[in-house]
């Protein structure tokens, strides 16, 4: 008998479970650009082990931090939020670390974070020179830390990046970069040409990474070419 | 039994996920007039572009009429070898007034020491300054020192000749508070004093004192010590009704906060209260405690990325940023530890330079030097015996500056770091070639 109770009492227990809460479903919608304060530039990212978006939503004791991701071209999305207030900030990035900022977040709501780019790659020229694909481009870092390696990256995908690329060529430097210096890289096609095949074409993108702690590549736009 | 358990745990599992109430908007306070100062003739408009030093001014010699002892040189009551709290000596050769000691130097002869209490050795300071360029100093008045008369007999002295002086040779002087030692119920206690300076000194007439320095439109007075987290026995609200206080409705007043290193991300040497935010979005110029927060080799990893955080962050929320240097630290005979010798090294001005540089280079606009005269925690700038030339003390000794230095290599230096942020070109990371 008292088992029956018992288990009388759990299916009750499932039942009012499952029943529908009286809370919303999400109904807003979140996304913006992460822009360079001075440029208005959107800043690259990579989509893997890139920067991150954390956010708290409040009126929670836990303060649970949620995340979310940039895109290459340092945009993000997300369409199923609830509308509240949140604690926002994009972390552990290519950028001048930023304090969250508290955002009221309600329908269709856009949040572009200003940030201070550690590395500028400007002036980007990447082409193809015999059997080499060759980057030459110019560094202005914005902090007085090192920069610590500048690279070359392919991928079929336009989502190339230090994470994500099937060929690279790299460079450490491990000092202040000059910023007049213009600064070269080579790509070797006979050298990968098991992932780089003539005929092909692959997206190429150069990417810099300052010396600081929790710190991501910064890039210049991925270029398309056929080899 | 076993039901009545699952009952009682029942409300657990229906916790409320409301969101918090609304907080009440507050009511905003009627506009009042700001007061307006007759600015002709004043010298410093602002803090930007300035390169300025803490003043510590505390020290007293037996026999300068303070009647305050060996205020700040002595340890235990005792001023003699073996006991002192003293890093650095000062190097008295240039002043007019000095005093006897009991150290001696190797050759036997009577180390001697200066005070501030006299006007003369003030006017030497003051003198250096304008020498190498540097704009102006701090004058720090402790509030536990002047709680006291003869605290205050003191620093209103001091202050006196500073004034006078920084008149004489065109240097910017302003008032910092250190709070440290404070309790809550001093509040009141800053907010007469303050008042009382500014009667006695008439601290803000553009004739009198025209070095007075000015930000924003109004005198500028430091208030440092705000966020700790080291126990102090005043709370960060204290300091909002203290800075509402000597703002007062007519907006009187500047406000530089000195705060903690990390009072941005509320880590390590800071109080995790957000109020702390509020108080310093309603000042005009912040600048963090730096000294023992990095050395020679940690400074790019940790104010590499900090500083540049710090200075985006007053930005946004347009407030003014001023970073500290300082040449390095010794408290070795102030803590009785001859490990504590030279604990972060000067590296003949280099450790100084590379912060100088760093501020520079991440956009700062002004810089506050730690400091003038401090020799008992050895970040003093001004000049100091060399090694090996230093009086001796017991079985302990005394820090000097690198042997193959000027004595006022420091001074020059910080001077050099000065002319940058004036405008001056050719400066870089490279610390500069005093040959050139």
């Amino acid at each position: 008998m008292k088992t029956l109770k018992l288990h009388l009492f759990f299916l009750l227990l499932l039942l009012t479970g499952c029943s529908i809460d009286n809370y919303p479903a999400p109904d807003a919608q979140l996304f913006g650009t992460i822009l360079d304060a001075e440029t208005n530039e959107p800043v690259e990212q990579d989509i893997i082990r890139g920067s991150a978006i954390e956010y708290i939503e409040h009126g929670y004791e836990s303060q649970t931090k949620q995340l979310m991701i940039f895109k290459n071209d340092g945009s993000y999305r997300n369409n199923l939020v609830f509308s509240n207030t949140y604690s926002i900030a994009p972390v552990r990035g290519n950028f001048v670390p930023v304090t969250p900022q508290d955002v009221q977040v309600n329908g269709a709501t856009q949040l572009d974070f200003k940030v201070q780019p550690y590395i500028r790659v400007k002036d980007v020229k990447i082409e193809k020179v015999g059997t080499k694909v060759v980057a030459s481009f110019k560094l202005q870092q914005t902090v007085i830390n090192n920069v610590r390696k500048i690279g070359l990256y392919a991928h079929p995908e336009p989502t190339v990046g230090e994470p994500m690329r099937t060929a690279l060529a790299e460079q450490e430097i491990n000092a202040a970069s000059d910023p007049n210096k213009t600064y070269q890289i080579e790509l070797d096609q006979a050298a990968n040409s098991n992932v780089l095949k003539t005929g092909s074409q692959y997206f190429f993108r150069v990417g810099a990474i300052i010396d600081a702690p929790e710190s991501k590549f910064n890039y210049a736009k991925a270029v398309r070419l056929a080899l | 039994m076993k039901i009545l358990n699952f009952l009682l745990l029942l409300p657990f599992l229906s916790l409320s996920c409301k969101a918090a109430d609304d907080n009440a908007k507050p009511v905003d306070p009627k506009p009042v007039e700001e007061v307006k100062y007759d600015t002709t003739g004043v010298l410093f408009k602002s803090y930007k572009g300035l390169v300025m030093a803490g003043y510590q001014g505390w020290f007293t010699a037996e026999g300068d009429g303070a009647g305050r002892g060996w205020h700040h040189y002595q340890k235990g009551g005792k001023f003699e070898p073996g006991s002192s709290s003293i890093d650095f000596w000062p190097d008295v050769t240039d002043y007019p007034k000095t005093y006897n000691t009991a150290f001696k130097y190797a050759n036997g002869e009577t180390a001697k020491v200066y005070s501030p209490y006299d006007e003369e050795s003030v006017d030497l300071h003051f003198k250096w300054m304008k020498e190498h360029d540097i704009d102006g100093v701090y004058m720090q008045r402790f509030v536990s020192e002047v709680k006291g008369e003869s605290g205050k007999k003191h620093f209103n002295k001091v202050l006196a000749n500073a004034l006078k002086a920084s008149k004489k040779y065109g240097r910017a002087i302003s008032i910092m508070y250190d709070l440290s030692g404070s309790v809550s119920a001093d509040m009141d206690f800053i907010v007469k004093d303050w008042e009382e300076l500014q009667k006695l000194f008439a601290l803000f007439d553009n004739k009198q004192n025209p070095t007075y320095l000015r930000h924003n439109g109004r005198p500028l007075v430091a208030i440092w010590g705000v966020g700790f987290n080291d126990g102090r026995k005043y709370t960060v609200s204290d300091i909002q009704k203290l800075v509402e206080k000597i703002k007062g409705p007519t907006k009187k007043a500047s406000i530089l906060l000195g705060v903690p290193y990390y009072w941005r991300t509320f880590g390590n040497d800071t109080e995790n209260s957000p109020l702390l935010h509020t108080v310093i979005k309603n000042v005009d110029v912040v600048m963090p405690w730096a000294v023992g927060r990095y050395n020679s080799s940690s400074y790019t990893s940790v104010a590499g990325t900090h500083l540049p955080g710090d200075i985006a962050w007053c930005k946004t929320n347009n407030i003014d940023y001023a970073p500290l240097v300082f040449p390095g630290f010794s408290w070795g005979n102030l803590k009785n530890d001859k490990s504590l010798y030279n604990q972060i090294p000067r590296g003949k001005g280099e450790f100084l330079w590379k912060q100088i540089a760093g501020a520079k280079m991440s956009g700062a606009e002004a810089l506050y030097v730690a400091m003038f005269d401090e020799v008992d925690e050895g970040t003093a700038i001004f000049k100091t015996k060399k090694e090996g030339e230093t009086p001796l003390n017991g079985d302990g000794k005394f820090v000097g500056i690198e042997a193959d230095l000027p004595a006022d290599y420091y001074l020059w230096l910080t001077g050099q770091g000065a002319k940058w942020f004036h405008g001056a070109t050719g400066y870089g990371a490279q610390k500069p070639d005093r040959a050139q």
